[in-house]
């Protein structure tokens, strides 16, 4: 190819795709069907939440301040990091995607420095009152369980971490990539 | 068929093939991914089309979705092979398939030196690709006109530059 004429050609060259008959109508069944599942997702989140509790009374775990300390900030911390990463997902859902692609290129590297910050400041926070609340149980594990599944929840526990350590560095790492991506 | 739906079924009918043709840009010629790009577009042109308030045109309107849907992939983004060659070459009759080949070949190239360009300036190249005026280009990015024309001839020099390599 010797100049953007021919470039152009090229381009214009390639198979284009018509547009279904009642494309539309699928597009507008989609939203609906993604709008139920929405749903249905928070009806769930409820459910666990209200079981969790109707539990916690059920077995009298108030009776036992430490226990029911320990849950609690497992619990809370939990709590926080569902909270924040459903604040993010509501964030990326109401970016305005019909303004300027210069407008939505700036909301978008505000976006995405708020979930690095979440990830650096309040990811490791949440994390270390996870594991204090666990250490903290875990005599009442080994008052109440078996040795060899005392041992298994802390092997568990291990990887668990360790996993969870590597997913939220590859996460980071992506994220970083992409903000660099917008900012060049 | 409420006035929306109807407004909606135009505006798909429209605006698909050129929709369709600047997500394949985007996905490097990959058609599965750029099916569902185009797919997410719409559904976004669908969710916004109520607060559609008509200071642009509305072509205007949806080819900005197009490259803000597209800015937002980045997140979904899989490292995609540019452009598999020697697709269903056996179906074609040998000067059919050198010729086949090698248009494939020249447009994996364009694509590889589309690639290579920064996100505003593939998003910039791609509309005029498509044969978007100039000065719609500068409203979709919220650039002057004058910017948007100096910009595209920097890029075609770049692109050209790079496809001869």
């Amino acid at each position: 190819m010797k100049s953007f004429d021919e470039i152009q050609s090229q381009w214009n060259s390639q198979k284009s795709q018509v547009p279904a008959e009642n494309g539309h109508e699928l597009i507008i069944r989609k939203v609906n069907t993604i709008k139920k599942k929405q749903k249905l997702t928070n009806v769930i989140l409820v459910i666990t939440v209200i079981v969790l509790i109707f539990f916690f009374i059920y077995i009298s775990a108030y009776n036992d301040l430490l226990v029911t300390f320990s849950l609690l900030l497992m619990i809370i911390s939990l709590a926080t990091r569902v909270a924040l990463e459903m604040r993010s997902i509501k964030m990326l859902n109401n970016l305005n995607v019909s303004t300027t692609v210069e407008n939505f290129k700036i909301r978008m590297i505000n976006y995405y420095k708020t979930r690095v910050n979440t990830h650096l400041i309040w990811t490791p926070i949440i994390i270390l009152l996870y594991s204090i609340g666990f250490i903290l149980l875990l005599p009442a594990f080994k008052a109440n369980l078996s040795s060899g599944f005392y041992n298994y929840i802390i092997v568990s526990a291990l990887v668990m971490l360790l996993l969870l350590g590597m997913l939220i560095f590859t996460q980071i790492r992506k994220e970083l990539a992409i903000l660099r991506e917008l900012k060049s | 068929m409420t006035h929306l739906e109807s407004l909606f079924k135009d505006l798909y009918q429209t605006n698909y093939t050129k929709v369709y043709r600047l997500c394949l840009g985007y996905m490097k010629g990959n058609s599965t991914q750029a099916n569902e790009l185009c797919q997410e577009v719409f559904i976004k042109a669908w969710e916004n089309l109520s607060s559609f308030r008509q200071e642009s045109a509305i072509s205007t309107w949806v080819y900005r979705i197009t490259v803000n849907t597209c800015l937002l992939y980045l997140r979904k983004k899989k490292d995609i092979p540019v452009l598999k060659l020697l697709n269903n070459l056996e179906s074609h009759p040998e000067e059919e398939q050198n010729s086949t080949v090698e248009k494939e070949q020249k447009l994996a190239s364009l694509y590889r030196c589309i690639e290579n360009l920064n996100k505003e300036n593939k998003s910039i190249v791609l509309l005029e690709l498509e044969g978007i005026p100039q000065k719609e280009i500068a409203e979709i990015m919220g650039l002057n006109h004058e910017a948007i024309r100096v910009r595209i001839h920097r890029i075609k020099n770049e692109l050209t530059k790079c496809v001869q390599k």
